[in-house]
Parts: structure tokens; sequence; C-alpha cells
């Protein structure tokens, strides 16, 4: 049962701040679409509740040549996923988006509320973090931006000190000549992956590799990058054996938990097989360029 | 304990209502309009049996607090038909047998009338139709002969007169 | 028991019968409701002065209940009840009545608790939440004794005894034998093959979309009205009789809706029982209903079987014998588990023909959730381990497995020996459907491959523990002054379709349009006595009893028209689609609506009742009839990751003839559903008795995007023992799936998967192993 809590609805993001500043136990609620679950469950009884699902304010979808992608925390999932511009230039966010939960959820979900949950199996991180995001928070004392993979802290806690909000998160323009894939494993297309594999490679004229991120879903507290995998990638000739060295170097450099879904050895396994296969659908993306 | 006054929205109706925020929206609309069609079946935004439309999107009612959709339109299953007629869709289910048990089938409704709505005039393919329906849970049909329904209503064989 | 097997005879003709409603696509009668929301399930019953209650469940999977101290409960406001064993007569009841040795269970048990889950008391309280909120204040002081989880480990001499007096935790064993099986083995070991083969099937729920629930209405003149989410009012009204002392006239059990049972709502379950009781205690209606983490640990569950197999064959691949052992968790108490025990051994050798064959069948006591019957009823563990040894056998012989099955394969008019007989079968050309089929599809590139079984089930079972010895259905028949006609049932509508499938057969015998007919079903009030949904028993028993009821009808008004037309006999006359005529010359005739306004009027406004009644008599101890099935699933696995993707499932089909046609798509589509579920998503792992998957994110059920294409052909038969020819399509589709997919994966990837549900892992696994073997 939902324990009984103080409603606060501000009418801006400025009374919203302030709000959150004045109220000592409150938590906020966007789309409530993970919040109401662990709610309900009495894992979590905030005294207060800060609904800002309707700030308009922090609706928004803005793309600029220069500067990039900038998403509106309230921004819905569905919206990411319907974007004609994040089609044309993210095309991986919107395929990412389109087997999150379901078109219910992803029609009132929304991006901020997302990331801010943290939970280590969401999809939008590992991405994104492939996609070098950077997160905007703020608070009524002022704002802060800092690189999206220092932003996940443990389980289902971030870096937002009391009284922070998400209020956007900014994917700059992808260097030339640069391909990004996700995938996760489940046993269901629309479930949480089991594992989740990000991958971005950026090219230096011919094969080789320039740049590399690999980050990985639920194989540890928070999405991770495997940065030995990433130096390992940097600098080589591209092939399918790198690939596969990759993905062994990152199934060791990882903590996935079992659970009765999967069991440790073989999700280390499977996020082999994941990192191999998103590196090779990356570089011919890129290749592509 | 606190209670607040709002109004919703249902079906073309509005509701005055006085609940305690907590309120669930599914739970306004079955306990507190009255308006049962809406089923529960799980606690986990999984089944998709409590699904409605809010602005004509599909949304499960059981994880939005009714006060967050004050001013919005929302539609259940008892909104589909108008003045004894009944939708396309549910049309096509009749003529499908797109139901067995019948619980799944008014969150199953609204996805597949959000699925219409969004797609209406385009093309679409089974792995759409599919994608379309699959935040709902149906333990008796199989899925297929819904999703033959909304084959049919795409390809216009119940042209509203 | 003794079975006298009834002269054989042929059945297999073409009827030429056109049909006016039979196997037509028709709406279902209760389809308008079901689309606009204005369905009424128990789930959305709301009776006046209504509570609102909620279960107290053990936290052990086994001990003593010392004391139960409610009085803070009791004291919180808006609390106006709490219920325990005390409050209850204390009966053990079980649904196979007629052995008292399979009643075990107290629902609100007075000494023990025998699993995590187990109600242990009541609350009735003004709402939902002060109900929840005063389980908290009920203080429970347990003795906790020491559990045991698997039947194996049950079963040995040291294992904590979970029912006094029961030697060994071994609940019903079950024996099944006929031939000389050890002859059959001896020469087989001689010149033939023997294999055997260990496995072990899993825990699947049902997972219905409508969770348990309840509301019971006790008033002051002793009588009470159950609203329930029941596959039997008949049960639940008789069961409730017994545990509540009380007459089962003065019990109303009104089911109008239900949403969805497969084989799990036809027990008397806690949602029934302790709102029963609390309404009892308190004279004002209360509402039960389970959540849906309730709902995976509470309510009993599919029964997972540890099963060995030996089989013989010749080397030519005729079948000589079979030796089946298997060990059934039961969990904590009995509920249909005997009786899943029972099909499992008969099933585990259909549909074929063995010279000798023994079953050995232990249900074994443990301290987890209980097991019963669920859609296949113990079949679809059997076709698992049968039908993949099968496969196994003819490749270890490099033999053609179609053909093996052909040659051993059921046919019409077989005995099997002391057991049953099968009147029409249609198993060999399935079979032949199916091999064509899967040969045409060609050569489907690495990593994929179509996989078969061979299938049977029964329609409806002869045996019915629960009061008289043999199942039955009635039906009553009314016909109006406008022609319109009342049709009462006892089957039990819950989405299969029951109240369509009796109207069509109403319609068609008595020659009016389906539109004619109102269903009555689901409240003991009126509904004529017939032992609910369960064994796919409705269509073939319930729809003869129809028939019957029909005929009478029919049979009663023609005597009228008769008289009318000056004709030679009665039987010169028919009704088709309203117009009563002579089958000579049909344009010689009236309309019916007319011939029923001159029928009442002669018998000074009666209307026209028929009645209709069915049991088996002297058809063997299993069934009336068999339907018989091959089914192919055409799978494709990731090699890297073990991921399983569905493309297809194709299912020849033999129901006899088809009464609707919509319905019968919906069975075989809902059917391989959920058995593909059985066979690669569902499960319910367990750590020390505690399911650790109770919700929907991590008990797994397929969704559309899972779902593959499925087409059926039908294959053309007549069962002379069923209305119409008819035979069941309920659970019989349920019982190939697994093992066809599982043979998919053995012609695919080249193992044998001996164990449920197959998972990504597991494949994994096995191709790691097969890659060591295959270095060394």
């Amino acid at each position: 049962m939902i324990h009984d809590f103080h409603y606060l609805k501000p009418g801006t993001l400025k009374e919203a701040l302030a709000m959150y500043a004045e109220h000592e136990d409150c938590k906020v609620i966007c789309g409530g679409q993970s919040l109401l679950i662990v709610m309900r469950q009495g894992m979590i009884a905030p005294e207060n509740l800060l609904d800002i699902k309707h700030l308009n304010e922090l609706n928004y979808i803005k793309f600029d040549e220069k500067d990039g992608l900038r998403l509106g925390a309230t921004t819905t999932h569905r919206a990411i996923e319907k974007s004609e511009v994040i089609k044309k230039y993210y095309p991986a966010l919107v395929a990412m988006e389109n087997k999150l939960a379901s078109i219910q959820v992803r029609n009132w979900g929304t991006i901020g509320g997302n990331l801010a949950h943290a939970d280590p199996a969401g999809d939008p991180a590992p991405l994104l973090i492939a996609l070098k995001a950077n997160i905007k928070v703020g608070s009524a004392k002022g704002e802060r931006v800092m690189p999206l993979d220092e932003f996940f802290v443990d389980y289902f806690e971030t870096a937002m000190e009391k009284g922070e909000l998400v209020l956007e998160v900014h994917v700059p323009v992808t260097q030339p000549k640069t391909g990004i894939a996700y995938q996760k494993f489940n046993y269901l297309t629309n479930d949480m992956g089991i594992v989740g594999v990000a991958a971005s490679v950026t090219l230096n004229g011919g094969n080789t590799c320039k740049d590399a991120r690999v980050v990985l879903g639920n194989a540890g507290p928070t999405p991770r990058r495997s940065k030995k995998a990433e130096e390992f990638l940097i600098g080589k000739a591209l092939n399918d054996d790198v690939f596969a060295e990759a993905g062994k170097i990152a199934s060791e450099d990882c903590e996935p938990v079992a659970d009765i879904h999967a069991s440790e050895d073989f999700r280390r396994h499977v996020i082999g097989v994941l990192t191999k296969r998103m590196l090779k659908k990356a570089f011919e993306e890129a290749q592509g360029k | 304990m606190e209670k607040r006054l709002i109004t919703l929205n249902v079906n073309g109706i509005d509701y005055e209502l006085y609940i305690n925020p907590k309120t669930l929206l599914v739970e306004a609309i079955r306990d507190h309009i009255g308006l049962t069609g809406t089923k529960r079946g799980c606690d986990t935004v999984s089944c998709g049996a409590c699904t409605v439309m809010i602005d004509d999107m599909s949304v499960k009612s059981c994880s939005i607090l009714a006060v967050q959709a004050e001013g919005k339109k929302i539609t259940t299953v008892e909104g589909l038909e108008k003045n004894g007629e009944l939708s396309p869709i549910q049309k096509a289910f009749l003529d499908n047998g797109s139901y067995q048990c019948g619980f799944c089938t008014p969150g199953m409704l609204m996805s597949a009338s959000a699925f219409l709505k969004e797609n209406e005039g385009k093309d679409v393919t089974e792995e759409e139709i599919r994608e379309g329906i699959e935040g709902n849970i149906c333990r008796c049909t199989g899925y297929n002969s819904i999703v033959r329904a909304i084959e049919s209503v795409v390809k216009g064989n119940y042209k509203e007169g | 028991m003794s079975t006298e097997i009834k002269e054989l005879k042929f059945t297999t003709f073409k009827t030429n019968i056109k049909y006016s409603v039979i196997n037509k696509r028709v709406h279902n009668i209760d389809g308008l409701a079901k689309v606009t929301g204005r369905a009424t399930y128990t789930f959305d019953v709301k009776l006046p002065n209504m509570l609102y209650g909620k279960i107290l469940r053990s936290p052990h999977p086994h001990a003593r209940i010392v004391n139960i101290d409610a009085s803070k409960a009791l004291a919180m406001p808006g609390v106006i009840a709490v219920a325990t064993g005390k409050d209850t007569p204390g009966v053990k009841q079980g649904i196979w009545r007629r052995y008292p040795e399979l009643c075990d269970e107290q629902i609100l048990p007075l000494e023990k608790v025998r699993y995590i889950g187990e109600p242990v008391a009541a609350v009735a309280a003004v709402t939902e939440e002060i109900a929840e909120k005063a389980l908290e204040l009920i203080d429970v002081e347990y003795e906790v004794l020491p559990p045991v989880f698997q039947p194996l480990d049950a079963i040995r001499k040291d294992a904590p005894i979970i029912h006094e007096g029961v030697e060994r935790n071994i609940n019903v064993t079950r024996h099944i034998e006929w031939g000389d099986v050890d002859d059959a083995f001896a020469e087989a070991e001689k010149d033939g093959y023997i294999r055997e083969d260990w496995f072990r099937t899993s825990s699947q729920h049902h997972m219905c979309m409508e969770t348990r629930a309840a509301v019971s209405s006790f008033t002051p003149d002793g009588k009470l009205t159950v609203y329930c989410s029941t596959q039997s009012p008949y049960y639940m009204q008789a069961l409730l009789a017994g545990v509540l002392d009380m007459r089962e006239g003065d019990i109303r059990v009104i089911a109008h809706y239900v949403g969805g049972g497969f084989g799990g709502k036809f027990e008397l379950d806690a949602a029934i029982f302790c709102s029963a009781v609390l309404s009892k205690k308190t004279f004002r209606p209360v509402k039960i209903v389970f959540t849906r983490e309730e709902d995976f640990i509470a309510s009993k569950r599919r029964t997972p079987m540890h099963y060995y197999i030996r089989t013989a064959m010749k080397k030519d691949g005729t079948f000589l014998a079979r030796e089946v052992r298997v060990f059934t968790n039961g969990g904590a108490y009995t509920g249909m588990g005997a009786t899943a025990l029972y099909l499992t051994g008969f099933f585990c050798s259909f549909p074929y023909k063995w010279r000798g064959y023994r079953y050995d069948g232990y249900r074994v006591y443990t301290n987890t959730l209980p097991s019963t019957a669920m859609r296949g009823f113990g079949a679809p563990q059997a076709m698992f381990c049968s039908e993949q040894q099968i496969e196994w056998m003819c490749a270890d012989l490099g033999l053609d497995p179609y053909e093996v099955r052909r040659k051993n394969a059921h046919t019409e008019c077989y005995e099997v020996p002391g057991q049953a007989y099968i009147q029409s079968c249609g198993m060999t050309q399935c079979i032949d459907k199916i091999e064509a089929w899967a040969k045409s599809k060609g050569n489907l590139g690495p990593n994929r491959a179509i996989g078969v079984s061979a299938a049977g089930f029964m329609s409806g079972g002869i045996f019915n523990w629960f009061d008289t010895p043999y199942s039955f259905s009635s039906a009553v028949v009314v016909i109006n002054y406008d022609g319109k006609v009342d049709l009462y049932v006892g089957c039990q509508e819950i989405g299969q379709g029951s109240n369509t499938t009796m109207a069509i057969i109403c319609a068609e015998t008595l020659g009016v349009k389906i539109e004619d007919i109102n269903v009555y079903s689901g409240d003991t009030a009126h509904s004529p006595a017939d032992l609910g949904a369960w064994g796919s028993r409705q269509t073939l028993m319930a729809g003869n009893a129809v028939k019957m009821a029909a005929e009478d009808a029919k049979r009663q008004l023609l005597e009228f028209a008769y008289a009318e037309m000056g004709l030679n006999i009665v039987y010169d006359l028919d009704i088709k689609d309203r117009w009563v005529h002579v089958i000579a010359r049909p344009e010689r005739g009236m309309k019916y609506e007319d011939l029923v306004k001159r029928a009442i009027r002669g018998k000074d406004g009666q209307r026209i009742i028929g009645r209709g009644y069915y049991t088996p008599h002297r058809k063997g101890m299993i069934s009336p009839a068999y339907s018989y099935m091959m089914q192919a699933v055409d799978a494709e696995i990731d090699p890297e990751t073990g991921k399983i993707t569905l493309h297809e499932v194709m299912t020849a089909h033999d129901c006899g003839q088809p009464i609707n046609p919509l319905g019968l798509i919906g069975q075989l589509e809902g059917a391989a559903s959920m058995a593909l579920g059985f066979g690669y998503l569902e499960d319910q792992p367990m750590d020390e008795g505690k399911i650790l998957n109770p919700n929907l994110v991590d008990y797994k059920v397929i969704r559309a995007t899972e779902m593959p294409k499925t087409d059926m052909i039908e294959i053309d038969t007549y069962e002379a023992e069923g209305p119409y020819g008819a035979k069941e399509a309920g659970e019989g589709l349920t019982n190939p799936t697994a093992a066809a997919l599982g043979n998919a994966i053995f012609h695919a990837l080249g193992f044998q998967m001996k164990e449920l549900p197959i998972t990504p892992e597991k494949i994994v696994n096995a191709l790691k192993e097969k890659k060591e073997k295959q270095g060394k």
C-alpha cells in the first residue's frame, strides 16, 4: 500500500526547486513509472511528494548542428522514440527507446525520471554514456553539469545532492566516422536487460580505432564503461578478432550479479558476445559515414 | 491524511472527485467514478489490464496518480462505443474472436485503439502491430487473433459510415 | 475398478450433413459484454454494506501454530472481524471427497502450516487498506519445524513428516500396467534396442488474468451467496457445504464471468473460504481478491515431476515395451494432484500401441506450494519426456521418426488393454500432414530446425471422485412463447467459449438460429448439475446433454406439428433455419415461431421444456473419447547466446467435428502460447520453499512480440460418442509443444534437453559441453 503523503504541485521550475529545498523528507515524482512501484511496495514512503510531470519548461527536444541534442528532463520516452530529428542524427537512441518497457510506460515515463531512478539495468544510460552525454542537475542554489558516467554512484543512487533535480541531458554532436550500437540480452524483447552493451567506435580514416566506448548495463551497481576494453581498442586496426578479444576483456572487467534469470558466468559470457557484436555493428556504421 | 478536489474528464464527461492524492488513476476510475471496465492484473506495471488512453495515448492507469490526469482527456473502454454503436476495433474483435475470458480485453482494446489512432492512414507491418500491443498480456488467446483484428481495421474493413 | 468395454464399432464416416450453425464463424454470445467493459467479474462485484478481507500468511514452510493473538488487530478502528481455523468446523477438505485420505487440507489450519504463504488468519475491515494494516497487528506464535522441499529428499526415512501418519511423505501412488513388460524387455535385450532417460519438468503457474477472488454474503436466515472466480460452481457449492457444515441448498454460487481458470480454479481456495467464514462472522458481504503476488505464492500450480522412462523397441522401430517411474512434487496438500499423477502415467503411453506398459507414480508431499491440475493435467510433462526420447531413439537407430510414429500409432477401434478404447482416431492422418508440411519447408539454414511431437488427450474424465462414481452433465431447454430459447447449463464459461458452443449445439438441434438462444450458466440457483470446466469435458459431455435436451424439446414441439399436418409419423418432420417441414417435401411446412405459439397455447400457456443428461458409462477407465494431434515447432537458436526465436507452430489436429471454429482457433493459439511458455520461459524457482519470482516482471509469459505464427490442419473424423461427432480441443493442444520445441533444438544443435524450462543458459552450457566432448 502506498503510504499517505503531502502532495506538492509547483507551477514553475523555480517554484519546484524552492519547494524541494524547503521540504525535508521529499521525493520527486515525474512519470512515476518506476517510483510508484517501489512506493506501493512500501520501500519508499516520503512525507512529501513533489510532482514535476506537468512542468513544460523541462519538456523539450532541441537539436543544433554544432551544439548537439538537448533533452529536457520531463521529455517522455515516446517523444524521443518518435522524434524525426533524433531518428536522423542519433538513430540508436530511437532504436533503444523502441525496446524500452512498453508503449504505455514510454508514453508517460520520462528520460529524467529514468536516469534519476538509476536502475543499473536501465536502457538509456549505457547508450547515452557511449554517446558521451552530459547531465545537468539543478537546485534552488544553482545548476551544475557532469558527464553522465559520473552521475551514477551505486544501485539506485546518483551523485545528486539534496534538493537537486535532473534538468537536462545533453548529447554532443557525434564525431565524424563514428558508429554507435546498443543491445540488451533478455528473454522477452522489451524486458530490462539481463545484461546490455552499448558501443561506440570512431575511426581514423581507415580501419584504425581513434576512439571507443564500451558501456555495460546491469553488470554492476551502476552502468559502467569497460575502460580496459576501450584502451585495448584505441589505436588498433579493427577486425573480428579484435572485437572478440575486446568482448573477452569487457566480460572480465565488470561485476555482474547472479539471480534466478542467469548465473554470473552466463552473464559474463553474454557480455562478451554482445560487446563483440555491438563493436562490429558500430564499426560497420562508422565505415559507412 | 489530506484530500484534494480534482476534476477528471472521462469519456467526455467531467467528474468531480475528492480524493487522497495517493489514489491511482485506475482506483479513481473504478472505485470513485464507478467504471469497472478497466481492470487490474498486477502490481508491477507489467500486465496492461489497466490500460486507458490519456489524450489518445495509451497509458497504464495503475502507475499514474489520479491527480496527474487532471486537465487531460481520459478514455476508457466504456468510451469506445457511441450511442450503442461499437467502434471498428470492437467489431473487429467480435468478428475475429479476439478474446476468451475477456479480462485483458478492455486494456487490449485501449492499446489497439491508441495504436490505430497513431497510425491512421499509414501502412503498418504485422511486427508493428505486435509491438503496439506488447505491453498487454493475454493468457488465453495467444495474441494472433488480436493481431488479425487490428490488421483488419487497418485494412479498412470497418470504415465508419 | 472393473471395466466393461462394450463392443467396438467403426466410427469414421463422412456425414454429408450441411450444418446451419455448427462449424460456422459466430460471435461469442458473451462477446458484446466483454468488448464493451460490461462484463462483471468477481473482481468487479460490489455489494451493499460490503467489507474487504485480507489474509495473513505463514512466513514458514513448516511450523506448528502455537497461538494466534488478534486482539490488537480487532482493536484497530475499521476492523470488524478476524477469523482463524478456530472459527471453522476444522474440516479437512479436498476435491476428491470419496477418498477421505486425499482430503487433507484445512484452508485455515488449526495445528500446522506446511508451506510459505499458507493462510493462517483472515481480517475483514471497512477498507482494503485498513484490512492490510491490520494483518501486521496479528501476532502468531510458531514453533518452527524442519522442512523438506524436494520429493526425492522427502521420501527418505529420516525426512520430516509433513502429514501425520503419512509414511515417507508418500501422498498417493498409482500403478498402470498391461501386457508382459519384462518379457518384452527381454526380447529387446536380445535383438532390439533399449534406452533409458531421466527428466525433470518445471513448475508453471496458471497466471490467470483475474486472480483468485470471491465475495461472500451470509445472511441471518442462514443462507450464503458466493460470487467467485471458479471453474465449477457445482463443486464450490458442495465443498462449501462440507467445510461450513451447511446444506448445499442454502448456498448459492455465482460465476457469471471468470477471468481464466486453466485448471487452477475448480478447488476451494482461500479467497472463497475465508470470505465465507468472515461473512458468517459479520453477517456482511466480504470481498477478498488476491494480489498477483498472493496468486503466485498461494494458489496451487502445475505439478513438477521427476521422470524416468525406459523404452524398448525392435530395430525396425516397432515399440515393444515401456517402463515409467515418476515422482511428483506434490507440495503441501493433495489438491488435484492425484489425478495429475494418474493421467501423466496414462498419457505417457499415448498415442502408441505398446505390447507391455508399466507405470508407477508417486506423489510426494513437500513443504512447498501445493501442485494441482493445470491445462494438460500431467500430459504435457509426459509428452516432453516421451516424445523426445522417441526422437532420440530414432536418431540412435537411424530410423525415420515419422515412420516410426506411424508404425506404432493408435488407430480407430483400438483398445488400450484394460484401460480405454479408442473410437475415432485421426493420428495417422495427423502424422501424414505434418510430415508433408515439414518436408515442404526444406532446409531452414543453420541453427534452425523443425521438431515434432504427437499427442492426444481425453474429452473429459469418466471418473468423478467427488460424489458419484462417474462424471455427468445435464441441461434444460425452455422454449418461450416468442420462440426464443432459454438454455440452462451447468457447464462453466471461463473463456473457452462453452456458452457459445452449447448455444450452437442447441440451435443446430432445434433448428433455429443462434440469436434465438439465451444461455444461462454460472449460477447454482438455476444451473442444472454439471461438474464444470476441467479435463476438457464440456464440449463432449455438456454438449451431449444439451443435444439431448434440445431433441426432447424439439420432439414435444413436433408432436403438435404432426397433429396439425396429419403425417405418417412424427419422425417425418424436422426443423431447420426456423422452418418446420416434412423432410421428404421441405416446401411443406410452417414457421417455427407459429408452431411454438400454437403448441404453447395447446398446453394452456406452459412453455416447452426439454431435459438432457449425459454420463459416460462403460467407456473404460479414463475417457469416452480422445483427441489426437501432431505438432511441429520451427525454432531457431542463437548459438552464441542460446536465445530462442520461434518462427512457426503448425498443428494437424483431430477433434472430431469442430463446433465453434473461432473458439477452436482460439484454443490452438492460446494453448500454444501457454505450452511454449512451459517449454522455454516459465518456472517458479524457490529458495528454502520461498518462491523467488511472484510477479510478472520475473515470471515471464509470452507476449505478442514473441508469439509465432500458428496454423492448423483439421483432420476429418467423426466421434460417435460426441455431439455431432465432436471431441475436446481445450487441453490436448497444450500437450505436444514443449516436446516439439525440445526436438527442434535436438535437430538444430544436436543435444538433448532433459530439463524444463529450456533456457538460453542451459543451451549455451550444452553447447560448451558438446564442444569439449568433440575436442577430446
